[in-house]
């Protein structure tokens, strides 16, 4: 599903962000990056959906060389990839059901179909009743929830999630990872970033670890008692 | 490489053109009235930026009007040293009449040469005392087609006037009309150059306020293109925003162009020492607003362009 090749990328001369990465994810996965600030994991989501380009190396998605991709084919690639960002890229302007149906309007749903998927997916993540509400009016893990229904509605082939549990409380944590989890059985191969360790031994699941651009250990681990 | 694959799942219908062309277009007018404070400046820059370029218009177009009414003034004079008989008269403005460029032929007998000079001595007639009234020649005034009132056409019309037999001197005010028809290409070029100067710093202007606006929604465009947006899908309602815009604010520049200047007629009188309604002052023709208005809708459209080249990239 996922394949890096010797992938490099350097943003700074001297300073590879990746050096070297050889990684395969098989469909269906469920892997965990870890590795301090700037070991490279942002980067290699990023990679995935194409906001990167290698240096060397090249990246396969879903059997696609990303790397040769041209500007018009990347947002159909995109289209199979739901991304949780760190930041989570609300649109604060926008209410709930916005922010989750743009990623349909994208796709040219028409506007019945998209009401029905979006009520559907809120419901599914508890926060239905937040349909008109503006983001910044809505706690942290709310704001997650909404970010992951955006990344979710579309059924994704692919889900990648950037530090997604950064800064919400033991609770919060749980439940959102239940719901990637919910998406993995479905299906879905999902890739979360995190250093967070509470959450990297939430179950059994492959983790790869990075260090200064390179992996150092992957392996699987057995949840903590 | 093929494309990758839609993921559009069978139980959506998605769009057909018409929707996502009305789509498109809810888009933009939403964006318009969500970002009200931008919109107004933005149709206000188009709106001054075209009214500049309607009163510049205006102006050339009065200055070329002006300048057709002086080259009316360029005229052929072919005299005789004898008055013609009728017969004869008639067979030589005729054929002076099938030259090409010929507008009008008009004969002036030796006496009417008389009283316009006469008339030209104003105050000082007594100067023409006992003076015999065939004194000066008669002659034949030649007026050209607006098409021959060029230096070389005039050139060309004298040496096909000299060949017909029975006309003596020809006069047509060579070096006059050499420096006439050398201010008038002056103006020209100088008119062309202002005009694709001011043209091309509206452009400048219009676009980089279009600009604004898309920057105030830099992180919509972001999130669009990371859900999988095409560049066409976002480009879209940016395109007819600026459409709109250009619309809207040519539409305003011609209002106000059209009000300034039947205001400006019917005050002038009051400060002015001539009456520019009686002055030949003509207003810019219909083809000339159409274009305004046509050229506020592509400025808009051409400014969005040009703004959205820099943002809307993967």
């Amino acid at each position: 599903m996922i394949e890096l090749h010797n992938v490099t990328v350097t943003y700074q001369k001297d300073a590879p962000a990746l050096n070297g990465i050889n990684l395969k994810i098989p469909k269906g996965d469920f892997v965990f990056l870890t590795g301090a600030s700037g070991a490279g994991k942002s980067t290699l989501l990023r990679l995935i959906y194409a906001a990167v380009t290698p240096t060397r190396g090249h990246v396969v998605v879903d059997g696609q060389n990303v790397t040769r991709m041209t500007r018009h084919q990347i947002p159909f690639l995109r289209r199979n990839i739901g991304v949780v960002f760190q930041d989570f890229k609300l649109l604060q302007s926008r209410s709930v059901y916005d922010n989750v149906a743009i990623t349909l309007e994208v796709l040219g749903w028409e506007k019945k179909d998209i009401g029905k998927k979006v009520y559907h997916i809120l419901k599914q993540l508890g926060i239905e009743h937040k349909l008109d509400a503006s983001p910044q009016r809505l706690s942290g893990g709310e704001q997650q929830r909404v970010a992951l229904a955006r990344a979710l509605v579309n059924e994704p082939r692919i889900l990648l999630a950037d530090e997604p549990t950064g800064n919400l409380d033991d609770h919060n944590k749980d439940q959102i990872l239940r719901i990637f989890k919910e998406a993995n059985i479905r299906g879905t191969t999902v890739v979360i970033a995190s250093h967070d360790k509470r959450v990297v031994h939430y179950s059994h699941n492959r983790i790869v670890h990075l260090d200064k651009g390179s992996i150092k250990e992957a392996h699987d681990v057995t949840p903590q008692a | 490489m093929s494309r990758p694959r839609h993921n559009l799942r069978p139980h959506a219908s998605t769009m057909g053109h018409w929707s996502r062309f009305c789509y498109f277009a809810g888009k933009a007018w939403a964006n318009l009235i969500g970002n009200k404070l931008v919109t107004i400046l933005t149709v206000f820059t188009i709106t001054l930026a075209l009214l500049i370029i309607s009163l510049f218009l205006l102006f050339y177009v009065n200055l070329e009007g002006t300048v057709e009414q002086w080259s009316r003034k360029v005229v052929v004079t072919a005299y005789f040293d004898n008055e013609l008989s009728p017969q004869e008269l008639g067979a030589l403005k005729n054929r002076i009449a099938a030259l090409p460029g010929t507008e009008s032929v008009k004969y002036i007998a030796k006496d009417e040469a008389l009283k316009r000079f006469r008339s030209r001595l104003k105050g000082q007639e007594a100067l023409l005392e006992g003076v015999a009234p065939d004194v000066l020649p008669a002659s034949i005034e030649i007026s050209l087609k607006k098409q021959f009132r060029s230096v070389d056409s005039v050139t060309g019309f004298v040496v096909g006037l000299k060949r017909i037999q029975g006309i003596g001197e020809v006069q047509y005010g060579e070096e006059w009309v050499r420096k006439f028809f050398t201010f008038f290409q002056f103006l020209r070029v100088l008119g062309i150059l202002i005009g694709s100067f001011l043209i091309l710093a509206v452009l400048f202007i219009v676009s980089n306020t279009i600009k604004l606006t898309i920057l105030a929604r830099k992180e919509e465009l972001e999130i669009l293109s990371l859900v999988g947006a095409t560049p066409f899908f976002i480009k879209a309602p940016f395109l007819i925003e600026g459409m709109l815009q250009g619309a809207v604010g040519s539409l305003l520049a011609v209002i106000l162009l059209v009000g300034g200047y039947y205001t400006f007629l019917a005050q002038a009188v009051n400060f002015l020492s001539f009456n520019p309604a009686e002055s030949g002052l003509i207003f810019l023709p219909t083809e000339y607003i159409v274009a305004l208005l046509l050229g506020g809708i592509m400025l808009g459209l051409i400014g969005s362009l040009a703004s959205l080249k820099k943002f809307a990239t993967t």
